[in-house]
């Protein structure tokens, strides 16, 4: 009898300790999550990997949906930036102190390259909508009442011009990861990877590979980076653009021109620790061009990738090892 | 007697297991090999398809409004046409490779290859 309990005492401990083990992975570990949801008027898609994964995806949705709805959107009449618009000013809210900061900073050191305060001049354009040329004379009465100078931040308050309509449309998504990544810090969540639209953030003690797109044809991409926890940005004028008569509009204005941006980028990818100046950063960098962009990004210490006219790449230092082409006819110019 | 015969039934059952174990990743390699696209509508799956396996032209309308029309062929998958002013996701071009992902936002329409060898895409 006792030689047989013993037979059985091997496999039994062999499969208790197998149960504990997986019991542990599972409970501890936690589960991978992956929800697609369409907001900030863009695709989105959250990955997260840990304890209670699927309730902290959940929390992500909600937590993007009122970001856009209460504070950043520009239709909701309910939003924070609505009203502003709407009363040419308001009180400076507190959780958006720190964000005004950096749009104004940027603001400041593109020389008015990145503008937050085109709105109205974007209205005009209709992107998103019905997209067209404007006339000119009405770009030029447009483009006088916008420019970020005109805003003013005194006693908690804030105040513009009338006509004068706030777009952080080049700083919301990265808002909103700055926002996201903050919530995760209070999670057992272990890795994510949030997509808002082709920013990114990448949260968790490994290295990640994303793709950078290709303007030719941007469901592929002709780049790949591989990169520790950070947030990606890209502004590239294949994004958002119509054609009109041959020649073809994108979404990156010129504060200075009111027209489209046309210095020969084709699209800037910047990576950060911080989500909301990658955002700000590849639009500004877009816009001030290659030597100055690349130059604004090396101050902010954030890795760049430029592609110009020609099927160019200029890649900063620091990402000069992490970067690997895809499609050969591009070229990395050293 | 006992301990021996107890230590062949051992050695099947553990054959066993790396037979189970060689054959799941195998198939999980083989199925993993092949180019499969996801279409999905709001998030919800509406289409799963083997790009290696697709013959001829194989045309996709889900049900979606504005419409999309979806054009599979052996290889590669895309936005043939849609509806919307813009037609940003048709100027997008083919999926070809693992990752490529082509979004409509106007009908909520999403089309991914799977198995991407990136964990994200920046555009």
């Amino acid at each position: 009898m006792q030689a047989d309990m013993k037979k059985f005492i091997l496999p039994v401990c062999g499969a208790l300790i197998l149960g504990v083990v997986i019991f542990a992975v599972v409970f501890f570990g936690g589960s991978d999550v992956s929800k697609d949801i369409f907001a900030m008027d863009t695709y989105v898609n959250i990955r997260v990997k840990g304890r209670n994964a699927q309730k902290s995806a959940d929390i992500i949705e909600t937590l993007v949906n009122n970001l856009d709805k209460d504070v950043l959107s520009r239709q909701s009449k309910d939003s924070y930036i609505y009203q502003l618009n709407s009363e040419n000013g308001g009180k400076s809210a507190k959780n958006m102190s720190a964000y005004f900061g950096m749009l104004f900073e940027i603001a400041q050191k593109s020389n008015g390259k990145f503008d937050f305060t085109l709105g109205a001049l974007s209205d005009l354009w209709g992107f998103g909508k019905n997209p067209a040329v404007p006339d000119k004379k009405e770009i030029e009465t447009v483009l006088s009442k916008c420019g970020w100078e005109k805003v003013t931040i005194e006693h908690q308050q804030i105040s513009f011009p009338e006509g004068l309509k706030l777009d952080l449309g080049a700083a919301g998504k990265g808002i909103a990861l700055d926002e996201i990544k903050t919530y995760l810090e209070s999670t057992k969540i272990r890795e994510a990877v949030i997509s808002l639209g082709g920013s990114i953030l990448l949260y968790g003690k490994r290295d990640y590979t994303v793709g950078i797109a290709n303007p030719e044809n941007s469901s592929t991409n002709f780049a790949v980076l591989t990169l520790p926890a950070s947030c990606v940005s890209t502004s590239g004028n294949y994004e958002r653009f119509f054609e009109e008569d041959g020649k073809r509009y994108h979404h990156i204005l010129d504060p200075e021109t009111g027209y489209p941006v046309d210095n020969g980028i084709v699209s800037v990818t910047v990576v950060s620790q911080n989500g909301t100046f990658s955002d700000i950063l590849s639009t500004a960098c877009f816009a001030m061009g290659l030597e100055d962009g690349m130059a604004l990004a090396k101050e902010y210490n954030c890795g760049i990738v430029v592609i110009t006219e020609g099927k160019k790449v200029y890649v900063s230092d620091d990402l000069k090892d992490s970067i690997e082409i895809r499609d050969g006819s591009y070229t990395i110019v050293e | 007697m006992d301990k021996k015969l107890f230590r062949k039934a051992d050695m099947i059952i553990i054959l066993a297991v790396l037979l189970i174990a060689g054959v799941f990743l195998l198939w999980q390699y083989s199925s993993g090999d092949n180019l499969r696209a996801v279409i999905t509508v709001d998030g919800k799956i509406v289409e799963t398809l083997d790009l290696d396996k697709v013959t001829g032209k194989k045309v996709i309308v889900p049900d979606t409004s504005p419409k999309v029309k979806i054009v599979a062929e052996k290889g590669s998958i895309r936005f043939d046409e849609a509806e919307c002013r813009d037609k940003l996701c048709v100027s997008r071009g083919k999926l070809y490779r693992k990752g490529d992902t082509a979004v409509c936002l106007p009908s909520k329409t999403v089309i991914t290859i799977t198995g991407g060898s990136v964990d994200a895409m920046t555009y």
